[in-house]
């Protein structure tokens, strides 16, 4: 009879790229590095510290994995489309209906530190935590929710939507607090798909070989 | 031992440091303003500010408190004039009270970061305070007056 | 709901002065021997005295009010006082409000029903008016001056030719000494100063700044906090624990096995007790509890819709009312509808959970905590252990709100057995799981509706409804149909609609049931007043004016007011529109809803209209906040939360499992008061019926969707 909790996250998560390399292969173009990235190609690579040789098919196998990462409710419930944050593991709309606010820290008597305490609280269906939890600020958005594959992996390596990030600080993001505290939910809460360490090394793969992006 | 500051008077409470500040508050220093409503911050009836945010106590341990500016209910104002204290009598907004500490503390913080606050602004800082007498629709028109009445005393 | 008795029946007013030191007015006990009541017994508390005073003015002018009924939001702790001042020609504020302990004296002392002003607002006019009188005669008196010469005026007598005044104060003892009048005469309505204006509440302001004080708020010197692990299904035993790990928690003192009324039978339980409220909860995490459910059923929620729908359509089951022969006017109408619907368990989940405080004393036993039935919980308290009535002293608090739940008894005698136990004042709180998973529950209920229609007239209604009997928790008989079974249908019905039958299907399960805001109006209604839409449109009538048909004049002045304020008529495209009208507690009520469709799907409620028809009344403010929250709470029910079972245990724990309506939910809500001379009805709950019906018909009106179970999503729709 109660069917607030709309499981608008099935669809996406089945996607879960499952790409065919093979006719990937066939696609692929090189930028140089100082190319300027243009929203109109399919496959960009950013430029990188490492100068490692790209491998175009690891970069993208790799970047199913960090996909089924970001699209998972610990990451996606915080990159939400619209102005309130995702909730549980259906991902539904914040109860309460929480706001971003210009930082991505919330509004008025509803800040996300409020309720979100520097750790999770205990007991099932308390808030979880962080002492940074917050939004992405409302002029940086990167949303994930409703992204595609191919949209998401060329989203973050934009550095007008990842929050103005090079190759390095992108890098270094795999181990922002924020982003471990997928892999420390509050009770009751599931993991993300893969280890942080799986999905560290699936980030730097993606990335290092030239952080191409799956076929639209 | 802990030292919390509570409406300008220091307590020093012999406490675990995990202990939500509301039991602190209630059970320790004795303030009963502030209200046990649901004990996971889904409801809003514990609401006190710290450091001038509206913290749910009953998720918020004596240990983030420490050192910091708590203000309940009773602290609010001297007099029971807080604007949105005034507009609160001024339209009879409570039914039975329970969770009109915590509406109000959260309508004071709005009030301050936006003097005139719309309807979806109302609904952004108030929704994180359930009510179950109704009193919504007057909670709405209180907030209203509230602006009003504070916009009149920072013009005088 | 019980029957309120009018105690007026079986006790007299008087008036008494009690050896020179007040003026007591109030109910006295038809046994009780003397008007006039010997000095020695007054010494000390007012309260001791024997006699129910409802209003005390002492030598020094103050007046008492000492309500004896529960104050959980509804208003009555100032919709009295305002009614008591009238008369006596009081200040408002000058009234001092204290609540009374639980006593006989003061005849029923629950708040239920929705009758605390209907049921003694004569009696509260007539004692002012006489005592007033009184007053004015020991002035009169006094100056050597005609009566007729005086009048009374904010606590004064005042000498009108030469404005002269005494002190209601200096009066009293004289007053006491004069006749009680016989026939006194009352103001008119248009007379009143305050009866009948939207004066504001006396106990505002003390619900702003955090002083008012709730059961949770007491606290008494040496008291411990108490929390109690309850066994999930309700009613069961408890086999064994280990305290252990409790009795690690830092401030756990102590934890040992309770057992608790529930209505007329036991529930088992541990209790840990501890120096805070936090201790007590951590050490009742900690503990491990293996619980004996023998002879409890596991029921699930589905089973038990189920075995209900099973008896409406197959059983006749037990008459409640009948006339005419629906049966046969049905099997030969040209157009007929039988239809099911489908009214969910709902909680309270009133925002203070319950909690008691109790010091057992070994020869007395003294509660303080949000009781809506202190006399209740003396008899229940004064069984249980034993002990006259009279040593079982029980205060009321504030309570944060009630709904029904708080007329229970189980968690003042749970308190007291912990007490005992601990030979000291404790404080038990529930934990809002503990509130959300111990019942009792309004019932869930499936009703079948039958109805024929011959030549656009009904010509035949039959109703039957098959959900649990909350009397039978206390002591109903099983052999009768439940004295609820119309609860909320219109009386003029009766009048115009030739056959119609009531009839109620006994269903029963262990899970306890009780009242929960307007009792089976809340469910009967969505019943009634939907099927009364689907007998409009299978009629091919406009839905108000398919019930005109059959109301009453009175009725007919609430639909015209309906219709003015909300447009009824002038509907436009893309706006459903939807109404109900139902009766309870002796006022009836309709709602009209407008709904529209939502970006995204769904609907959207645009707003509600409200028109309450309680005859005369006190505060028409007061009675606005009344049916406001009714229809947010109604909405609540309707759209957002139900109590679900599964394996015999209730599914949802707290506000994340049981939503409520935000303030972000609440569409505009305009509320209209009639003004008429009819007699007093309730105000608490009677707003909350239509909301459901009215919501569900506007739904129907905007995409031909009729919904007959709820509660139902309005994104979904």
């Amino acid at each position: 009879m109660k069917n607030k909790e709309i499981n608008k996250n099935v669809i996406l998560k089945k996607i879960t790229v499952s790409l065919t390399v093979v006719l990937l292969m066939g696609a692929l173009t090189a930028f140089s590095y100082n190319t300027k990235l243009t929203s109109a190609n399919n496959y960009i690579r950013v430029p990188d510290a490492t100068q490692k040789k790209k491998d175009s098919v690891a970069s993208v196998k790799a970047f199913a994995k960090v996909y089924s990462v970001l699209m998972s409710p610990r990451c996606m419930n915080c990159h939400p489309k619209g102005d309130v944050p995702l909730q549980g593991e259906d991902s539904h709309l914040h109860t309460m209906q929480p706001k971003r606010g210009k930082d991505g820290k919330g509004l008025y008597a509803m800040k996300c530190a409020n309720c979100h305490q520097p750790e999770n609280s205990p007991g099932l269906h308390a808030p979880p935590g962080n002492p940074n939890w917050h939004l992405p600020p409302s002029d940086m958005k990167m949303v994930f929710e409703g992204r595609t594959a191919h949209q998401l992996a060329k989203q973050l390596i934009d550095p007008k939507q990842n929050g103005h990030k090079d190759m390095k600080k992108l890098i270094e993001h795999a181990d922002d607090g924020l982003v471990l505290a997928g892999w420390k939910p509050a009770e009751g809460y599931a993991l993300p798909p893969i280890s942080h360490a799986e999905f560290k090394k699936a980030w730097i793969t993606w990335l290092e070989n030239g952080a191409y992006a799956p076929k639209p | 031992m802990s030292v919390l500051k509570i409406n300008g008077q220091s307590y020093t409470i012999d406490a675990d440091e995990n202990m939500p500040l509301l039991w602190a508050i209630r059970d320790i220093v004795g303030l009963t303003g502030t209200k046990y409503g649901c004990g996971v911050a889904q409801c809003g009836a514990c609401v006190v500010h710290l450091d001038g945010e509206a913290v749910r106590s009953c998720v918020t341990k004596v240990s983030r408190a420490q050192g910091k500016q708590i203000t309940t209910i009773e602290g609010l104002s001297k007099n029971n004039d807080h604007p949105v204290q005034q507009a609160w009598q001024e339209i009879d907004v409570p039914q039975c009270g329970y969770c009109h500490s915590g509406q109000i503390m959260s309508a004071a913080v709005l009030l301050r970061e936006n003097p005139n606050p719309s309807d979806q602004d109302i609904d952004n800082a108030m929704a994180g305070n359930i009510c179950r007498c109704g009193t919504y629709p007057r909670i709405r028109n209180a907030i209203k007056i509230a602006a009003e009445i504070q916009r009149k005393a920072t013009k005088s | 709901m019980p029957s309120i008795t009018n105690t007026s029946k079986r006790n007299f007013l008087k008036i008494a002065g009690l050896g020179g030191t007040a003026l007591y007015l109030g109910l006295f006990s038809s046994n009780s021997s003397a008007s006039v009541i010997n000095a020695s017994e007054i010494e000390g508390d007012p309260q001791s005295v024997e006699l129910n005073a409802w209003v005390i003015i002492d030598t020094s002018g103050k007046v008492t009010f000492v309500d004896h009924r529960a104050e959980m939001g509804q208003g009555s702790y100032h919709s009295v006082p305002q009614i008591l001042a009238e008369e006596l020609e009081v200040g408002l504020n000058d009234i001092n409000v204290v609540f009374g302990q639980g006593n006989r004296k003061y005849g029923n002392q629950i708040t239920g029903g929705s009758s605390t002003i209907r049921s003694n607002y004569k009696n509260f006019l007539k004692l002012t008016a006489s005592a007033r009188e009184m007053l004015i005669a020991a002035a009169a008196a006094k100056w050597a001056v005609p009566h007729q010469d005086c009048y009374a005026e904010l606590g004064h007598v005042i000498h009108r030719p030469t404005g002269k005044r005494a002190h209601y104060g200096e009066l009293v003892v004289a007053a006491s000494k004069m006749e009680v009048p016989k026939d006194v005469k009352l103001k008119k309505r248009a007379d009143y100063k305050l009866i009948g204006k939207p004066i504001r509440r006396i106990d505002t302001k003390l619900k702003t700044n955090g002083s008012v004080i709730f059961g949770l708020d007491k606290k008494l010197p040496g008291m411990m906090y108490a929390a109690v692990e309850r066994n999930p299904r309700l009613r069961g035993k408890v086999k064994s624990f280990d305290a252990t790990n409790a009795l690690k928690v830092p401030g756990v003192t102590k934890v040992f096995k309770i057992k608790m009324l529930v209505f007329k039978t036991y529930r088992e339980g541990v209790a840990v007790i501890a120096n805070s409220t936090y201790a007590a909860f951590q050490g009742k995490k900690a503990l491990k509890v293996e619980w004996d459910d023998s002879g409890f059923e596991h029921i699930n929620t589905a089973d038990i819709f189920k075995r209900q729908e099973e008896n409406v359509k197959t059983k006749e089951g037990l008459s409640y009312k009948k006339q005419g022969d629906p049966d046969k006017a049905i099997a030969t109408a040209a157009r007929k509808l039988d239809v099911v619907y489908q009214t969910p368990y709902q909680s309270h989940y009133a925002m203070e959970p319950l909690n008691c405080t109790a010091h057992y004393q070994g020869d007395k036993i003294e509660v303080w905590g949000p009781i809506q039935a202190p006399d209740w919980v003396q008899d229940a308290l004064s069984g249980e252990f034993g002990m006259p009535r009279e040593k079982i002293l029980v205060n009321m608090t504030f309570l944060g709100g009630g709904f029904g739940r708080k007329a229970f008894m189980d968690y003042p005698h749970e308190a007291a057995v912990i007490s005992k136990e601990l030979n000291g004042p404790v404080q038990v709180v529930w934990s809002r799981e503990d509130d959300a998973t111990q019942g009792p529950y309004r019932p869930g209920i499936t009703y079948r509706c039958e109805g024929a229609i011959n030549n656009g007239k009904i010509e035949a209604l039959k109703f039957r409804m098959s959900g649990q009997n909350n009397g039978h928790w206390m002591g109903g008989k099983k052999d009768e149909a439940n004295d609820s079974t119309s609860e909320g249908f219109l009386a003029p019905y009766f009048d115009n609609i030739k056959n119609i039958s009531f009839a109620d299907v006994p269903f029963e399960i262990p899970i306890p049931s009780m009242w929960w805001r307007s009792v089976y109006a809340s469910t009967n209604g969505f019943a009634f007043e939907s099927f009364l839409d689907e007998l409009s449109v299978e009629a091919g009538k406009d839905p108000l004016a398919l019930r005109r048909e059959y109301l009453d004049e009175r009725c007919h002045k609430l639909i015209d007011k309906l219709e003015e304020v909300s447009g009824w008529k002038k509907r436009k495209k893309n706006e459903g529109y939807g109404v109900a009208i139902t009766e309870c507690f002796s006022s009836t009520v309709g709602h009209i809803v407008k709904v529209s469709r939502r970006d995204g799907g769904g609907v959207k409620i645009d707003k509600v209209w409200a028109v309450m028809d309680c005859g005369w009344y006190v505060n028409p403010d007061i009675i606005r906040a009344q049916v406001e929250g009714s229809i947010v709470m109604g909405l609540g029910a309707a759209a957002f939360h139900e109590v679900t079972f599964k394996d015999g245990m209730t599914e949802q724990k707290n506000f994340y499992s049981y939503p409520m309506p935000r303030i972000n939910d609440i569409p505009p809500i305009e509320v209209y008061v009639m003004d008429n001379a009819e007699d007093a009805g309730g105000v608490g709950e009677p707003g909350l019926p239509p909301l459901a019906p009215a919501l569900t018909n506007a739904i129907f009106d905007l995409t031909g969707k009729r919904i007959r179970t709820l509660p139902f999503s309005l994104e979904a729709v």
